[in-house]
């Protein structure tokens, strides 16, 4: 085959593959590894530059004297380790293998196209989570049952939202509204010992933890600018959390959190 | 002499830990064996916490007290990877999640708001100083638990690295 077509075929490969990788919420060092391990796989070698929106790379071959280059967008996946996890070992079994590029590009498609958890198992394991959560704030039964209606309330609003695709920081704001709206009810009706705890913990489970982490990692990595972005993302959101928390304190004049 | 209040306490701590990441793992669709991985991990790591949180004999802050449990859950998570073939970040980061300083970092921005509307000087010092409590206390946990959980992955870099890959290991 004609090697601008080969570099333009696994360009576009590699391209859909790093920013499926990113949107998954892989750390910024493992993605630019496990695209080069596939770039090298083919005898390619490439470079790459990421943001938060987008990623740059070059790919070129062992000679320098052909490349090629593309941008593209950063795919709107949710996170999901499932896929991290099966991603990296496809681009070990590139390696390993030597997969002609079509049956590599099927695995990737079979990868990605797999469905997620059931939603209603999600929904319930997160609030049977926040409920546990109240417990480890030294929260009483009857404040982790009134966790568990607010997450419950909570969480199925933000999927809800989700799936009518609102913006993702008006989610946050009214999700963590109305779980703190629930939360507080210990404190209006006076039930059980700890309605502090309720109304403190009722929002933690929107909290992204994930990104936080994946932010420090980037930025220990040396990938100061991908990990800055990161951060300053999951900063916006928990200032979300935050707002729709005071909206909550606003109305039910609680002023002791 | 143990105290078994003590220890049922810690154990207690362990399961509900557990528990809240198994519940905050799945919101990212962690393939199923690693969520049961998380899950142990996330009861030693945070059983540790609180020991360390409570008992007498060593008393430190929580951001070390994080630190250590971090290490305690990345050190575990590389023979968990190499064995299930999985990125050890898989299980290693939800099991960190009951961890992460949520409650604090959302108080910090909390304090700021009160700090703005506050018109008593005396009430808007004890904001502002509630706000760098909260504010410093999060970002300190945080670094703690990431440096924490990456220091064996530097460690054993060959190990971590090549997890995911199935083939065995040959001299090359």
């Amino acid at each position: 085959m004609d090697i601008h077509q080969e570099l333009k075929e696994l360009s576009k490969f590699l391209s859909d593959y790093s920013t499926s990788l990113m949107a998954v919420g892989v750390q910024t060092s493992r993605i630019v590894r496990n695209t080069s391990r596939i770039a090298e796989s083919y005898g390619f070698y490439v470079d790459m530059t990421i943001f938060q929106k987008t990623i740059i790379m070059t790919l070129r071959d062992a000679d320098n004297s052909h490349s090629y280059s593309t941008v593209n967008k950063i795919k709107p996946l949710g996170l999901n380790f499932a896929t991290n996890s099966k991603l990296s070992t496809l681009s070990w079994e590139a390696y390993d293998e030597h997969i002609p590029l079509e049956e590599l590009k099927r695995r990737y498609h079979a990868i990605v196209n797999k469905p997620r958890e059931s939603k209603w198992l999600v929904l319930f394991l997160v609030a049977c989570a926040n409920a546990s959560f109240c417990r480890l704030f030294q929260g009483d039964p009857t404040s982790m049952g009134i966790v568990f209606v607010a997450t419950l309330a909570g969480f199925f609003i933000r999927q809800l939202l989700m799936e009518s695709h609102w913006n993702h920081l008006a989610i946050f704001i009214i999700s963590s509204f109305i779980a703190s709206l629930i939360g507080s009810t210990g404190y209006l009706f006076h039930w059980g010992n700890t309605p502090d705890m309720a109304l403190g913990t009722s929002v933690l489970y929107l909290i992204p933890g994930v990104p936080l982490i994946n932010s420090i990692m980037d930025v220990i990595d040396g990938h100061v600018l991908a990990g800055t972005s990161r951060l300053i993302n999951a900063c916006l959101l928990i200032i979300c959390i935050a707002i729709g928390l005071s909206i909550t304190l606003l109305i039910t004049g609680i002023s002791t959190l | 002499m143990i105290d078994y209040e003590f220890v049922q306490a810690i154990i207690y701590d362990g399961l509900f830990a557990a528990v809240a990441a198994i519940g905050f793992a799945i919101i990212s669709n962690p393939p199923r064996k690693a969520l049961a991985i998380a899950a142990f991990l996330a009861a030693v790591g945070h059983g540790l916490r609180y020991y360390l949180l409570h008992s007498d004999l060593f008393n430190v802050d929580i951001a070390t007290a994080s630190f250590f449990a971090a290490i305690t859950i990345g050190l575990l998570s590389i023979p968990f990877a190499k064995y299930v073939h999985c990125p050890a970040e898989v299980f290693s980061f939800p099991a960190l999640l009951p961890m992460i300083p949520g409650m604090f970092a959302y108080k910090s921005i909390l304090f700021l708001t009160k700090f703005l509307q506050s018109k008593d000087q005396t009430a808007s010092f004890q904001y502002i100083e509630q706000f760098f409590r909260n504010g410093i206390t999060t970002i300190f946990v945080l670094f703690a638990l990431v440096v924490g959980v990456a220091i064996p992955i530097f460690l054993f870099h060959r190990q971590s690295f090549s997890s995911t890959r199935l083939k065995k290991m040959t001299n090359k």
